[in-house]
């Protein structure tokens, strides 16, 4: 089980959703994956996106307008 | 669907992203608000339909933002990510809207007055396609189209300010050069008015097909494209 | 700031104002505003139109005259252009529409003013604008004018622009992927 950090601030949306869809391929079930971002539309497409993919997904607002999106991923 | 803040049941490592103490915004929303009714009062002194399109471009924000509405992702998504949620969203306005256009502008026709907003039935040429065309390239590669811009220069993203300069000094050149596509394209199309083709009634029942047909294959395209994923 | 803190924990506060809305609300709420505007201006909303006024204001600050073109010679457009920016009710529109997302994001305690990060975005923002701008011209309108608007109003050139649209939208997803990832 590893935990992997992926720093998506300041990039524009489908970026940060891309990204971590590509980076969630190479990961193992169990294995965590820390999306940083400050986009509020990827705030709501990157959670909905792991969801409905069927990770286990939790955000934290880390400052106003910044949040840390925690993919667990299920196989 | 509402994302809100959970304390972890996620099992992770005790490192954590730095969190930084907080001041809250929310009197600064208010000061905003306010800024925006004195605004929209001192343009309604000068003519009421200044206030309206102020008072209705606050509400479009407002709302885009909220909803975290967005075109470019409803062109965008079902190709690049395989999600069609906001595309599923675009054509039920695109229904609703659809409707109610079709009843003032039935209702205008059925008095004998003069059919509201015609001037957006636009004449169809190449200059369509090419315009169309460049605009979807370019609405995704700058992450948003005009009112996503816009929007997104409210939010205080510096790339759309830029995207917003381009955009305003593309339309001038775009400006510059209609003549030609007037001349060689635009005049030579035709703008046709779907109740011309089908009839009134022929033309809503066609529309609301099409759109219904759309819906059922975004939300199919969806469903295959979960499946390959998993 | 007691009463910030009473607030952000209201579950009212926190459905209207703080989480996203569903997109289904979203679209039912601007179509309720599009039908308004439609109603009562009898245009449906428009975006793109107003920023090739402010390109020739500021052209005319400069000294430009877009006087001879066209675009500008049209009845209507060139009334607008000589009333001028203040008297402009798209224009208003526009940084309305500015103003409610800054309020909207305010009231929720999410602003956060986002730099440019890096010359990818430089030369993305730069394009895509120009891209945008120049097709929003020639194809009569953007995504609202063109596409929202056109496709309400029954016209098939919404329809039409809709399917350059999703095929630009798939050119510019390579792009995007390959060269500003």
């Amino acid at each position: 089980m590893k935990e992997v950090e992926l720093d998506c601030m300041g990039e524009a949306c489908p970026i940060p959703l891309v990204k971590a869809q590509k980076k969630l391929e190479t990961m193992d079930g169990g294995d965590i994956l820390l999306v940083l971002i400050d986009h509020s539309c990827a705030m709501k497409n990157l959670p909905e996106w792991a969801r409905k993919a069927g990770h286990n997904v939790e955000i934290e607002e880390l400052d106003d307008g910044e949040w840390e999106v925690v993919i667990e991923k299920v196989v | 669907m509402s994302e809100e803040v959970k304390s972890s049941g996620i099992q992770r490592s005790a490192r954590r992203s730095k969190r930084k103490k907080r001041k809250s915004q929310i009197m600064k929303g208010v000061l905003v608000f306010l800024i925006i009714v004195v605004i929209g009062v001192l343009l309604g002194r000068i003519s009421a339909k200044l206030g309206f399109f102020w008072v209705t471009g606050n509400a479009f924000g407002f709302i885009l933002q909220k909803s975290r509405f967005c075109f470019t992702a409803a062109m965008r998504d079902p190709y690049l990510t395989g999600g069609t949620n906001l595309t599923k969203a675009v054509l039920l306005a695109f229904a609703m809207t659809s409707l109610a256009f079709f009843a003032i502008k039935y209702g205008a026709h059925l008095k004998g007055m003069p059919i509201p907003g015609q001037g957006f039935i636009a004449p169809i040429s190449l200059a369509t396609a090419v315009g169309a065309f460049m605009f979807g390239i370019g609405m995704v590669i700058s992450g948003g189209c005009a009112s996503g811009t816009l929007m997104r220069v409210g939010e205080g993203f510096s790339m759309q300010i830029l995207s917003l300069v381009f955009f305003v000094i593309g339309s001038l050149l775009g400006a510059y050069n209609l003549g030609w596509w007037k001349v060689n394209f635009i005049a030579r199309g035709k703008a046709i008015f779907l109740p011309d083709l089908f009839g009134w009634i022929g033309a809503i029942i066609m529309q609301l097909l099409i759109i219904v047909l759309l819906w059922i294959a975004a939300d199919k395209w969806a469903q295959r494209k979960e499946i390959k994923t998993e | 700031m007691k009463l910030t803190e009473k607030v952000s924990k209201n579950q009212y506060y926190k459905i209207w104002f703080k989480d996203a809305w569903p997109y289904i609300t979203g679209a039912v709420l601007l179509s309720l505003f599009q039908i308004i505007t439609f109603a009562t201006t009898g245009n449906p909303w428009g975006v793109s139109g107003t920023l090739a006024y402010w390109g020739a204001w500021l052209y005319e600050l400069l000294g430009g005259s877009v006087e001879k073109w066209y675009y500008f010679s049209r009845a209507g457009v060139n009334a607008t252009l000589r009333n001028g920016f203040l008297s402009d009710p798209g224009s208003m529109r526009n940084l309305g529409l500015i103003a409610g997302a800054l309020f909207s994001v305010l009231i929720a305690s999410g602003f956060k003013f986002k730099k440019i990060k890096s010359w990818k975005q430089v030369i993305a923002a730069v394009c895509g604008g120009l891209l945008m701008g120049y097709g929003a011209r020639i194809a009569a309108g953007c995504n609202i004018g063109a596409f929202f608007s056109g496709i309400s109003s029954l016209s098939l050139s919404g329809w039409v622009y809709a399917v350059f649209l999703f095929l630009g939208a798939m050119v510019g997803s390579k792009l995007l992927v390959k060269y500003f990832m």
